[in-house]
C-alpha cells in the first residue's frame, strides 16, 4: 500500500501497443506533477498516473468535484490521454473518476474484467466513434412544413380542388395542423437520420440531450453515436452529407463531431 | 455558413475558437457521463455526475472559462492531429 498516493485509471489498451504510444509525446496527467504510467497484466495495460489522496481520497474528491472549474479541467485531461492512444490503437475508455488504492487493486480489476475488456478492444479496432446533433431551425421547417409534410401536402392539393367553402375549412385546419406536423416530420428525420447512418455503421446509439441548445442552426433535437469502421468513414460521411442536403430544406442541420474515443460502445 | 453540413473535428483548434461552448459541453457529456464504468476503490457516483453537470452548465456559459478549460484538451504537441488518416 502506498499511503498517500492513489492510481487514477484513463483507459485500457492492449499491452503490446500500450509502450510504443505512451512513448511518442505523452500527454499531461490529471495532475500535472505526475507522468503517466501502465500496469499490466496478461495482454492487458491499464493507463494510469498518480493522483495525491488529499485530492482524490474519498471525501475530499466530493468536495473538488464541487469545483466546477477544477473538475472540467481534469476531465478534459482525461479526454486528452484517452484521446492520444484511442486514435492510435484500440483503447476502452473509461469513465471519469475510476480510483485504485495501489497497483495490485488496477492488476486484480485487470484480471478479473479480462474477458470483457478484451472482447471490447477487438470489438473496437479499427473503429472510432462519431456523434451526429440534429439541430432544427423552427421557423424554417414551419415555413416550408407545406411542402414537406405529405398530410399537408395532400390537404392543400384538395383545399385547391375544394368549393370556397371547404376551402376556407381545409385552410383552417391546415394552419392548426401546421405545429403537429412540423414535430411530427422532425421525429420522422431523426429517424431516417438514424437508420442511414446505422445501415454504414457497426453500432449506434441514441443520446440523451444535456441541456437545450439553441445555436446559430436551431435547437438541438437529437443526437447520436455510431461506431465505424475506419475504412467506411467515407461513405458514412457522404451518407451524412446526402442527409443534410435533403433535409435542409425542413430546416434540419447536421453536425458532425468527432472522431471520439468510443465511449459510447465501452461495452460488450 | 451556407453548407447544410458541418463538420467539427475533434483537436481542430479553428473549430474549438467557434464553437468553444458547445465542443466544451459535448466533451464534458462524453468523459463524465459515459465510457466504462469499472467500480474502482474510490469511484464517482451517478448522483455526483448529475451534481456536477449543474455546476459545468453554469460554468460553459462564461466563454473565457470555457476557452481556458479547451485549452487543457489542446495541449497537443502540432503534428499530434489525425496521424492515422
Amino acid at each position: 500500500m502506498s499511503g498517500t498516493n492513489a492510481y487514477y485509471v484513463y483507459c485500457v489498451v492492449e499491452k503490446s501497443a500500450a509502450a510504443e504510444v505512451l512513448q511518442q509525446k505523452s500527454p499531461v496527467a490529471i495532475e500535472e506533477s505526475s507522468a503517466l504510467e501502465l500496469i499490466d497484466h496478461d495482454d492487458l495495460s491499464s493507463v494510469v498516473s498518480q493522483v495525491s489522496l488529499q485530492d482524490y481520497g474519498e471525501e475530499t474528491l466530493a468536495a473538488r468535484l464541487t469545483d466546477a472549474s477544477w473538475t472540467a479541467i481534469r476531465a478534459m485531461r482525461h479526454e486528452h490521454v484517452v484521446e492520444h492512444f484511442s486514435r492510435r490503437t484500440s483503447t476502452v475508455p473509461l469513465r471519469f473518476g475510476t480510483i485504485y488504492l495501489d497497483r495490485r487493486g488496477i492488476e486484480t480489476m485487470l484480471r478479473e474484467q479480462e474477458a470483457q475488456l478484451t472482447a471490447i478492444l477487438a470489438r473496437l479496432k479499427d473503429r472510432e466513434e462519431w456523434g451526429v446533433n440534429v439541430y432544427c431551425d423552427r421557423a424554417v421547417l414551419l415555413e416550408n412544413i407545406t411542402n414537406v409534410s405529405p398530410r399537408l401536402r395532400e390537404l392543400t392539393a384538395e383545399a385547391k380542388k375544394a368549393s370556397a367553402g371547404q376551402s376556407y375549412l381545409l385552410q383552417k385546419k391546415i394552419e392548426t395542423l401546421k405545429t403537429d406536423e412540423a414535430k411530427v416530420e422532425m421525429a420522422r428525420a431523426a429517424e431516417q437520420i438514424e437508420k442511414r447512418l446505422a445501415d454504414e455503421s457497426e453500432g449506434a446509439s441514441k443520446l440523451r440531450i444535456l441541456k437545450v441548445e439553441t445555436t446559430e442552426h436551431g435547437e438541438l433535437k437529437a443526437k447520436f453515436a455510431f461506431l465505424v469502421v475506419k475504412s467506411n468513414f467515407k461513405s458514412f460521411h457522404q451518407v451524412a452529407e446526402e442527409l443534410a442536403r435533403e433535409l435542409a430544406q425542413a430546416g434540419i442541420r447536421i453536425e458532425l463531431t468527432g472522431p471520439w474515443p468510443a465511449y459510447n460502445f465501452a461495452t460488450v | 455558413m451556407s453548407s447544410p453540413f458541418e463538420q467539427v473535428m475533434i483537436g481542430s483548434d479553428v473549430e474549438f475558437a467557434q464553437d468553444a461552448e458547445l465542443s466544451l459541453l459535448e466533451t464534458l457529456d462524453h468523459v463524465l457521463s459515459r465510457g466504462l464504468v469499472i467500480t474502482g476503490e474510490i469511484t464517482i457516483s451517478v448522483a455526483d455526475i448529475d451534481l456536477i453537470f449543474v455546476g459545468l452548465n453554469v460554468l460553459v456559459s462564461s466563454v473565457e472559462t470555457a476557452h481556458e478549460v479547451l485549452r487543457e484538451r489542446g495541449r497537443r504537441e502540432i503534428g499530434d492531429i489525425e496521424s492515422g488518416q
